[in-house]
């Protein structure tokens, strides 16, 4: 998924087949060791893989002080950490994961889904007894799941990734609001999904997204009838909270007021019995707005305080340095990678795509993000928390010439240089670089690291920084405006599976004219092919190995330049007990923390 | 002299009319960006983008769009909405305007009672120590960018990160309404730092007018008759007032339309940071409402002023 | 920008008898008793030194910053952060420190001092054209020409030209507008100033043509037959010369005082180009801890923008004795 600040990731299953605990259990951290997750360093901080789930103290009020406002809370087109943390407890999709765990458990569900042998039906039993909160107050059926889903294609609501995992379900491509085909509801508390294709296992293991939380369809359809769809501002909750909203329901203006605050209160129609959450807290008031070096200090010197973004670097230093047992490491965050044009311009020569690989100094590169407590060399595609990732190469990657040296090489770019057609080692054709770059920071400080490099190798630049969404939305996401380069693009998994990881960013088959998350336009025939057989791979193990192997061939076309897996650092105040989630870069979940 | 008036405002009118549609041709000539695009950007479909732009109207003719959106704004006060978060532009403004007054009119009143005290009294002790320190910080102020006085001011006294730990931090604003004390402390900074500039400048203004006036005849001969030499200053400081207060009503005029700056720095959630905001967003709507707020705040200011300055001085009337 | 509008607008809006010329004829020429009167302003005088050395440091850039054995301004060095990635400050090596990317502050300031000074004067010096043009041309043919211009500079003064400013530079920021006129960087930096501040020019132009116009020497030159063109140009200007110097010298640190403005909130230069506004915006996030690359940089733009102030006062008692110092 493609992240503007940081991005969602749902670090999940390594599992060779869905065997799912029947009840999320206070079990400490499984079944992380293949992805990789183990193997990254966290500094010897506190991490979402070594953390205790239970023990917290009953009661009190969490504030949360977060820079960033949210970018939606309706569950139907939530698509970002800082909108997760929320959404996830508000809304009970149909599976969720553990905070340490990379295995899913049934949320709504009562068990785990169940795929025929044709793989091309998902079908999965609902708990009974959950109810709407206020004004709703009704019990959840089958059909609101089946709402929930059918909305995703209204196109007030635009949910951003109904297409890509549940576009395969029966009637879903022609959508557009209403009833779907394929999602039938035979009884109040079962759900089936008739896919078109043999895609189960993919659909299997969305269903932890939030498009999947029951939304009441005679509560949210006069909502989802205004361009855009006002439901997040009335929306009711599955969760143990729920935003604070008036007697008729009306959210904003109280449980969230844009730019300002958000407020969680319990949800009274929540019962403990249905849900394996144990839901400490009675109040998260979340606080928008400030700076985030300021924002750190609070957290640090506070209390009942924590920050649930990434922190500015500087807090980050003072955390590690003094204030140790308030700060916590989470790897598997995602990546950040250099995306350059391979279909016009001087970057569709694979050559001088493995010169700037091999010339670029990805150290560097992460000693700006704040040095090796949160950010680790990236050496291919696959990061660390994903099934598939130790198939590819691990922490190491592909031995080739142009990814041994982090340090960048110069000898190795020249070679490379020469391979492309200049003799001298440094470009001289006449094209002067488009660099579209992030001006936040500090991704701002990586894209200069990237010009100054470029200049190195020869090259002209036209440098330029400008807001993320700009970025994305005018620049780097549009293919007609021919961008050389993107030094600041960023992906995350939407759950784990490897192909959320490479599919929509390097498939040639994902290429739009708008929105394109293949941002180097890469679109070799062999690789497409190759991620068409393996998306429909169900074995587990198969499948992780033919991503890797697609990983493999990435690297070596050297589709993009990566340079960093991202460890999240996370902050809490003195008389928090955080409990971080590893599947949404290690922020803190608000169904699992206390205070001391 | 009510012709003047009313000839005053409707070309205040106009002019508002023709900044409204500057703006509109400007932002959509050069668009930061394509609504549509950012906001369906989370979305790769296509034919989802060309829904949002006839859902926000943006597909049809330009002068059309003009037309509507004049229509709205000057018949029923409606600004639009915004393209993000859905909401009203006119609520938008109306929820971020309490910050900016609030950071306007504070530093309105340090300018006039700083600017003119320090003003009159440099005036009065003329080439004294004081006088040549008043004078000389103010010239370092004038000169100082105030973004970068803020940042000064938050590093020295910021309760959060400053050495010594005195005022609320950056962030810290709320309502007055809502906690007066906390209201007053965390502007105290911002309303130095937006003040000094024109204070400055007002006292150097009001130093060299005060100066001029006192060496009037007028003032030799009100001194001679033996009146006090408070009233005479006081005869002195009402002439030499003029000016200043021109430049006064200019000035808030102007800043009501400028805070972005000091906003930004103190992290106040004004008018001015929503415009910034939206601008690089390309959030039309809001980026029209309160280019037009500012322009309104300009024109009427001007306005006033040419008004009190018609009352004055008559010849003004007949231009 | 908004404090400098007193400074220009002079107390009664414009007219000429404050500048003190005309009226007596004096023994000696208007322009030999300025220089006298100037060159006994020694706070003026240092300032136009000054200024003359910022102008020579400035364009001999290079020169200056390897004889003072620092690096270039661009030349990033991560080895001078700490491994948090946190810059390293003040030492002998780098007296004022080192950036984010480790690049020295004190080079990035010298070579910051171009970009200021350039979009500072040439910016003024566009702006003051088109003001004298316009003004003059209002001023002097008066009527509907008149009317005319004095309301579009109307139009002009009621446009907040920041947020105007952050819009053009916002969306010209990639690959520029109006097909390449409008390039990012520096020159819609100054194409912005030239199109906020021409009308402050603008309006005191006309005002003193205004004046000017009913003066006997216009008068006589007129009764002699002489053309419109002639007149504006053997008598008006050379008068306009010395006040519009005046202004323009106190205009220079506004409009430098508004690129660091610009660059402060992210449209202005574009990276890895140095300017002292950016510099401070680079800074902000980091300031508390490191301080020396928020403070040296402001602190240059003070300087550079006082000495202007105090030459310009100084210019402008230089030229009207009558003025209370």
């Amino acid at each position: 998924m493609r992240s503007i600040r940081v991005p969602a990731a749902t670090a999940l299953a390594m599992t060779l087949v869905l065997a799912l605990a029947a009840c999320g259990s206070s079990s400490s951290g499984s079944g992380n060791s293949g992805s990789g997750a183990s193997a990254v360093s966290t500094g010897g901080f506190q991490s979402p893989t070594t953390q205790a789930l239970t023990g917290g103290k009953r009661g009190g009020t969490l504030v949360v002080l977060n820079e960033s406002d949210f970018e939606s809370l309706d569950p139907g087109v939530a698509y970002y950490n800082v909108d997760y943390e929320v959404v996830f407890a508000t809304q009970r999709p149909l599976y969720s994961q553990e905070p340490n765990s990379v295995e899913p458990s049934p949320d709504m569900a009562s068990g785990a889904p169940e795929v025929s042998s044709d793989e091309k039906t998902v079908t999965v039993h609902l708990r009974e007894g959950v109810h709407f909160s206020p004004p709703v107050n009704r019990e959840v059926t089958s059909e609101d799941v089946a709402y929930a889903i059918e909305r995703g294609a209204n196109e007030n609501v635009a949910n951003p990734y109904f297409q890509s995992y549940f576009g395969s379900v029966e009637g879903a491509e022609k959508a557009s609001g209403g009833p779907i085909k394929g999602i039938e509801t035979p009884n109040k508390h079962t759900i089936v999904l008739h896919l078109s294709e043999p895609k189960a296992q993919l659909v299997a293991h969305a269903l932890v997204l939030p498009l999947t939380a029951a939304v009441p369809r005679e509560y949210a359809q006069r909502f989802d009838k205004n361009k855009p769809s006002d439901y997040a501002n009335y929306q009711v909750a599955t969760g143990p909270y729920m935003l604070e909203n008036d007697a008729a329901g009306k959210v904003l203006g109280t449980g969230y007021i844009p730019g300002k605050s958000a407020t969680l209160v319990r949800n009274p129609n929540w019962s403990p019995k249905t849900d394996f959450r144990p839901a400490y807290l009675n109040e998260i008031d979340i606080k928008l707005g400030g700076t985030k070096a300021v924002i750190g200090r609070q957290v640090l010197e506070g209390t009942n305080v924590v920050e649930n973004e990434l922190p500015a670097q500087s807090i980050v230093k003072l955390a590690a340095e003094r204030y140790k047992s308030q700060l916590e490491i989470s790897p598997g965050a995602g990546t950040h990678y250099i995306a350059v044009n391979n279909k016009v311009g001087p970057f569709s020569n694979v050559d001088v795509r493995k010169a700037l690989w091999a010339a670029l100094d990805r150290t560097a590169m992460n000693k700006a993000r704040g040095g090796a407590l949160v950010a680790d060399v990236m050496t291919h595609f696959l990061y660390p928390t994903i099934p598939g990732f130790n198939q590819a190469g691990g922490l190491a990657g592909l031995k080739v010439d142009y990814n041994e040296h982090p340090e960048g090489d110069a000898a190795v770019a020249e070679k490379y240089m020469k391979l492309a057609g200049y003799p001298s080692g440094k470009y001289t054709g006449g094209h002067t670089l488009v660099v579209v770059g992030d001006r936040g920071n500090p991704l701002e400080q990586d894209a200069e690291i990237v010009n100054q490099t470029l200049k190195s190798l020869g090259f002209t630049t036209k440098f330029t920084l400008v807001e993320p969404n700009v970025m994305y939305g005018k620049y780097c996401g549009v293919p007609k405006e021919e961008i050389d380069v993107c030094p600041s693009v960023a992906w995350g998994a939407d759950f784990p599976d490897p192909q959320t990881v490479l599919d929509n960013t390097f498939n040639g088959k994902s290429i739009v004219s708008t929105g394109n998350n293949n941002w180097g336009q890469t679109n070799d025939p062999k690789i497409n092919a190759a991620m068409t057989a393996a998306e429909t791979i169900n074995d587990q193990a198969a499948r992780e190995a033919a991503w890797a192997k697609i990983d493999d061939e990435l690297v070596q076309d050297a589709a993009a330049i990566p340079f960093d897996w991202d460890k999240q650092a996370n902050i809490e105040g003195s008389a928090v007990r955080g409990v971080g989630d590893l599947w949404d870069s290690g922020e803190w979940d608000y169904n699992y923390s206390s205070l001391k | 002299m009510t012709a003047y008036i009313v000839r005053r405002v409707l070309w205040g009118i106009a002019l508002l009319v023709i900044v409204c549609a500057l703006t509109f041709v400007l932002f959509r000539v050069f668009p930061t960006a394509n609504p549509a695009q950012l906001r369906a950007g989370r979305s790769p479909q296509p034919k989802v983008i060309h829904e949002i732009e006839r859902v926000l109207g943006l597909n049809k003719s330009l002068s059309t769009q003009f037309f509507d959106y004049v229509k709205n704004v000057f018949l029923h006060f409606n600004l639009g909405y915004s393209y993000y978060s859905d909401e009203s532009v006119r609520s938008l403004i109306s929820e971020r305007l309490p910050a900016t007054i609030s950071l306007t009119l504070g530093a309105g009143v340090l300018w006039i009672v700083g600017g003119l005290g320090v003003g009159i009294l440099s005036a009065l002790r003329r080439h004294s120590l004081l006088d040549r320190l008043a004078m000389g910080g103010a010239l370092v102020l004038v000169s100082a960018p105030e973004f970068w006085l803020g940042l000064i001011a938050l590093f020295l006294f910021a309760q959060d990160i400053g050495q010594w730990r005195i005022f609320p931090g950056a962030g810290s604003y709320v309502g007055i309404t809502s906690d007066p004390w906390q209201w007053f402390t965390s502007m105290i900074m911002p309303w130095f730092v937006l003040a000094s500039g024109s204070a400055a400048v007002f006292a150097r203004l009001m130093r060299g007018s005060l100066i001029e006036t006192m060496g009037e005849d007028y003032i030799r001969t009100a001194r001679a008759k033996g009146l006090a030499e408070r009233r005479v200053v006081r005869h002195g400081v009402r002439s030499a007032i003029n000016p200043i207060v021109t430049l006064f009503g200019l000035e808030i005029g102007t800043l009501l339309g400028g805070t972005v700056l000091i906003e930004t720095v103190f992290n106040i959630p004004g008018v001015g940071r929503l415009a910034y905001d939206s601008i690089t967003t390309a959030d039309f709507s809001v980026i029209q409402g309160t280019v037009l707020l500012a322009a309104m705040f300009i024109i009427v200011a001007n306005i006033v002023v040419d008004i009190a300055y018609a009352y004055l001085d008559p010849r003004v009337r007949y231009s | 920008m908004s404090a400098g509008a007193a400074e220009l607008l002079p107390p009664g809006g414009g007219g000429f008898e404050f500048l003190g010329l005309g009226g007596d004829i004096a023994a000696r020429s208007p322009l030999q008793l300025f220089w006298r009167r100037l060159r006994q302003d020694r706070i003026a005088l240092a300032s136009l030194a000054f200024l003359v050395l910022l102008i020579a440091v400035a364009i001999a850039a290079p020169l200056v910053v390897s004889l003072l054995g620092l690096p270039g301004p661009d030349v990033q060095n991560l080895n001078l952060t700490d491994s948090f990635g946190s810059p390293l400050g003040p030492s002998l090596a780098h007296p004022f420190g080192v950036d984010q990317l480790g690049e020295d502050v004190m080079s990035r300031i010298i070579y910051g001092a171009r970009v200021s000074l350039e979009v500072g004067i040439l910016g003024t010096a566009i702006a003051t054209a088109i003001g004298v043009v316009f003004g003059t041309l209002a001023g002097f043919y008066g009527g509907w020409v008149d009317t005319l211009l004095a309301r579009t500079m109307d139009v002009f003064l009621s446009i907040p030209i920041l947020l105007l400013g952050l819009g053009v530079a916002a969306a010209c920021s990639v690959r520029g507008c109006a097909a390449g006129l409008i390039q990012p960087g520096l020159s819609v930096i100054i194409f912005l100033i030239a199109v906020a501040t021409w009308p402050y020019m603008g309006r005191i132009v006309r005002g003193l043509v205004l004046s000017l116009r009913e003066r006997e020497f216009v008068q006589a030159s007129r009764a002699l037959g002489a053309s419109d063109a002639r007149i504006m140009f053997r008598e008006i200007l050379p008068n306009l010369a010395a006040p519009v110097i005046v202004y323009a010298t106190l205009q220079v640190p506004l409009n430098i005082l508004f690129e660091a403005g610009l660059s402060y909130l992210g449209i202005g230069v574009r990276p890895p180009t140095a300017s002292w506004g950016q510099m401070i915006a680079a800074a902000t996030p980091i300031f508390n801890t490191a301080w020396w690359y928020m403070v040296f940089p402001g602190a240059a733009l003070l300087l550079t923008v006082l000495a202007f102030n105090l030459l310009g006062d100084g210019l402008r008692d230089a030229l009207n004795p009558r003025s209370a110092r």
